[in-house]
């Protein structure tokens, strides 16, 4: 049995009093803990960011690599020893900016592994600047006259990506975002958590209070996840925020088409003695 | 001609892009390999998929090989253009082979030269073989018929060549080269100036750069591949993906080469032995997590193969010019291997070397390829003859972690190299980081962690055996040498050539080639300038980069350089016209 203890460490965490980071790493603590998942069997793989530190606070192996490259180290991990669990963690400038390219290839590809976006529209590290999801309009150190472009809307990527499972989440309700990763890190495919996270330094426009009053529950007004018209409309939707599970399907994933690891992860082959003669013998 | 002269010719072939020059190039070179000749064959194309000029050229001999040396013997044209161009490159009494029906008076084009003009109807003799894209078959069998080469080996190489397509392929093009054999048989008034007899001697193997590369990535265990195409280095991605099943190697062309090396660095991070290969752009692009992988520490092996850059530069030339960027790239100081291969078997071997340096000393490989080396072939001996052997380094096992605790993966050790655990073993648990770090792997910006790390790091190199990294001499002893000649990576062919060239005149050259640029032999190259009478460099950029390194590491500087630098490999006989050269001043 895996308990949360298993899963702490006495790192200390740099996230600022109330970051919503800190509601994401209990949720996903709780959700490997539900999952009944090893530490030792999970690699939570990060970029560059607030976010990006969180693999310091769990005990399990972590990845910490450079900005906006979750997603190639995270499906190489997957690919390299496929029974380990996979979760890819990043800011929303690490995703959806430096790293938008990967992204939307990673859901095209259906590798096998959760990715949770710590979606503050900010970037946080940096002391502030608007990031691909900071609205029209908003003041922010690098658009001191008000944000001139529009956001992008990372479940609409996602929806057009081919991702089999995409969600969101909110930081301030653990108990809902716990159950979120723990669906997504079961689901067989490529898992989207995007997560609403309060920064409460650089957001203030932006606080708690806001989200606890525009978000809503997909799953208690009817929604049905295995409609993808239905999730490209609530996918739209700006009034109210909606959190849960807009998508969810069965495809196969990316591994399923390498045969050669069916039965031993790549890891596990032995390359002690590589027999090359016919390949040799080619040149011959 | 009344002499014939026996197993010693040039040959190439030339035509637009797109009619397979390049193909039947290397199946003229491989029916001289397989009758027992040292061959030597390489290419020369512009960045096109159709049209252009290309020509792919052999040169074969009893002796070893590794450059074209004087004229050549047979041109087959697949065009006018080809003969224009390459006329003065013709020697006396060389045979010219191409298509009567598109070439007409093709003896105007000779300017008084004597040479054999051999025009057949090469589509017409292909379609009655059974299609008219044989017609490149067809002028490969009228030049081997010129050789008077046994037809057995033609129709065995078309048999293996074809097997994949079926028996009605295979025999539809011997067919086609038997009307091209039987056709300059009978249509030469006297034997062609030069014949090929079999030479009776153990299989060799005809082989690129590339090629040996893959070889020797696949025998070191290589299990995962993630690339993005660029030339030269895209026919190491589609050898891999051509027998992935084959090795159980997973081949992965990535969106783009960040994505590549990322991807590297985590697979080494789990712990399979994983490359990329790509050219100078790519290569650029891949250099921030160059230095992730460093302070990392994860094992990884990055093939890059120059072509003349900046920028797209010429895509299909070739260049030496990325030496010192290999060596710098990355911003802060982390130890890296950089390893320039010679040859073919240099490019298995240090491939193979490469997977082993980069487990052991826990830390990023490059090594540097060139648009020529990567497609120049030679005959080698057969691979399996070089003991070789996979040495995993300070890799934990299963059990070990089982009963580890308190394991730290970074832990200081006398010679840097620390104990590494993989993701799914107990107690191994740590994060893998692009921050500094200490020996848990936790974030540290304490400056007493920084410099002990920094330190660590620096250390591993040490451990690589100076025999491993030494430079190799050939030619004259040094005593008797009258000029060391210093170069590096693929420009050791035309310069062995060279002094092959020079020895037969009774020049005596002794020749260093060094292979490691990091770690750096510096006390052997030192000594062998410090010894030489005289010093020379030979080498295929602009700047002198492997001067300037010398320069750096051993403080000697070489007076004397040929540089090379307009995309074009070094001849051997240029290599030796400049030798004579430096003697005289
Ligand atoms: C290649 C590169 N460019 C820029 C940076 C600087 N940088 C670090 S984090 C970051 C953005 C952080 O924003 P986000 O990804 O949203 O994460 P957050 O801090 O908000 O959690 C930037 C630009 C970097 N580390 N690497
Ligand atoms: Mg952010």
């Amino acid at each position: 049995m895996v308990s949360i203890a298993d899963l702490n460490n006495t790192n200390w965490v740099q996230w600022c009093p109330g970051c919503g980071d800190f509601g994401i790493l209990i949720a996903l603590k709780g959700a490997l803990v539900k999952l009944g998942i090893e530490p030792h069997q999970t690699v939570v793989v990060s970029g560059i960011g607030c976010a990006g530190k969180l693999p310091h606070y769990i005990r399990t192996y972590g990845f910490e690599g450079i900005h906006g490259r979750v997603l190639p180290a995270a499906s190489a991990i997957n690919m390299a020893n496929d029974r380990l669990t996979v979760v890819g963690v990043g800011g929303d400038g690490d995703g959806y900016g430096i790293g938008m390219g990967h992204f939307i290839h990673a859901m095209r590809r259906n590798y096998d592994i959760a990715y949770i976006v710590h979606n503050n529209e900010i970037y946080g590290l940096t002391t502030g600047q608007t990031s691909p999801t900071t609205k029209k309009g908003v003041k922010t150190k690098s658009t001191p006259h008000g944000n001139i472009e529009t956001e992008v809307n990372p479940i609409m990527l996602a929806l057009a990506s081919g991702a089999t499972f995409v969600a969101r989440g909110y930081s301030g309700d653990i108990p809902h975002l716990t159950s979120l990763i723990a669906e997504g890190i079961a689901h067989r495919g490529f898992a989207l958590i995007d997560v609403l996270q309060p920064c409460v330094t650089w957001r203030k426009d932006l606080p708690y209070e806001l989200y606890q009053k525009m978000v809503y529950k997909l799953e208690k007004e009817g929604h049905d996840p295995s409609s993808f018209e239905a999730a490209i409309k609530k996918a739209q939707e700006t009034e109210r925020w909606p959190i849960g599970v807009f998508y969810k399907t069965q495809k196969p994933i990316y591994t399923d088409d390498i045969p050669f690891i069916k039965e031993e992860p790549l890891v596990k082959h032995d390359i002690s003695n590589v027999d090359i003669s016919k390949f040799i013998e080619e040149f011959m | 001609m009344s002499m014939q002269a026996v197993n010693k010719l040039n040959f190439m072939v030339g035509g637009p892009a797109g009619t397979g020059v390049a193909t039947m190039g290397l199946l003229f070179a491989k029916c001289l390999q397989r009758s027992g000749l040292e061959v030597y064959g390489t290419n020369d194309y512009p960045s096109l998929i159709k049209g252009g000029h290309n020509t792919y050229m052999v040169a074969a001999s009893t002796e070893p090989i590794t450059g074209i040396v004087g004229k050549f013997d047979i041109l087959i044209a697949l065009d006018k253009t080809t003969i224009e161009r390459h006329l003065h490159e013709l020697s006396e009494g060389a045979a010219v082979i191409y298509d009567s029906n598109k070439v007409k008076d093709a003896e105007s084009l000779a300017q008084g030269k004597n040479l054999v003009f051999l025009g057949a109807p090469l589509t017409k003799m292909a379609a009655e073989a059974g299609g008219e894209i044989m017609f490149n078959t067809v002028a490969l069998g009228a030049s081997m018929g010129l050789l008077s080469l046994d037809f057995g080996i033609i129709e065995n190489m078309l048999n293996k060549i074809w097997a994949r397509k079926g028996k009605k392929v295979a025999d539809a093009n011997i067919a086609a080269a038997k009307a091209g054999y039987d056709f300059s048989k009978s249509a030469l008034k006297s034997p062609f100036k030069i014949r090929v007899e079999f030479v009776k001697r153990e299989k060799t193997m005809f082989i690129n750069g590339n090629e040996a590369a893959v070889l020797g990535a696949i025998k070191a265990g290589c299990k995962f591949v993630a690339e993005y195409p660029m030339s030269p280095s895209s026919s190491i991605l589609h050898l891999m993906a051509g027998h992935e099943r084959d090795f159980g190697i997973i081949v992965k062309q990535t969106e783009d080469e960040i994505a590549a090396a990322n991807m590297i660095a985590a697979a080494g991070f789990a712990g399979v032995r994983s490359m990329t290969a790509t050219s100078g752009g790519g290569f650029s692009l891949m250099v921030e997590a160059l230095g992730m992988m460093g302070i990392m520490e994860v094992p990884c092996v990055i093939f890059e193969s120059q072509r003349c850059g900046p920028s797209t530069g010429l895509p299909t030339y070739t260049e030496q010019a990325d030496l010192l960027f290999a060596l710098h790239a990355s911003q802060g100081e982390f130890p890296r291997v950089v390893i320039a291969p010679g040859d073919p078997v240099e490019c298995y071997v240090e491939a193979f070397n490469a997977f082993n340096l980069a487990e052991k000393v826990q830390t990023p490989v490059i090594v540097l390829l060139d648009k020529f080396l990567s497609e120049t072939s030679i005959t080698v001996d057969d691979f399996r003859k070089i003991p070789l052997k996979v040495d995993r380094g300070k890799l934990m096992s299963d059990l070990e972690m089982e009963k580890a605790s308190g394991f730290k993966r970074h832990a200081y050790s006398p010679d840097g190299i620390s104990p590494r655990c993989l993701p799914g073993q107990k107690n191994g648990m740590y994060v893998c980081s692009s921050y500094e770090h200490d020996e848990t792997g936790y974030t540290s910006e304490d400056p007493h962690v920084r410099v002990a790390m920094i330190d660590k790091r620096a250390r591993k190199l040490s451990s690589i055996p100076q025999e491993m990294i030494a430079p190799t001499f050939f030619g004259a002893e040094e005593s008797q040498a009258q000029l060391l000649l210093v170069c590096w990576g693929s420009t050791k062919m035309p310069a062995l050539q060279a002094l092959r060239l020079l020895e037969a005149e009774g020049v005596k050259i002794r020749m260093m080639h060094i292979k490691y640029a990091s770690p750096f032999p510096a006390q052997d190259v030192l000594r062998a300038l410090q010894s030489a009478r005289d010093v020379a460099i030979f080498e295929g950029n602009s700047q002198a980069q492997m001067r300037s390194l010398i320069r750096q590491q051993t403080g000697f500087y070489i007076k004397k350089a040929y540089l090379r630098y307009d995309g074009r490999p070094f001849m051997p006989e240029e290599i030796a016209e400049q030798v004579k050269k430096f003697l005289q001043v």
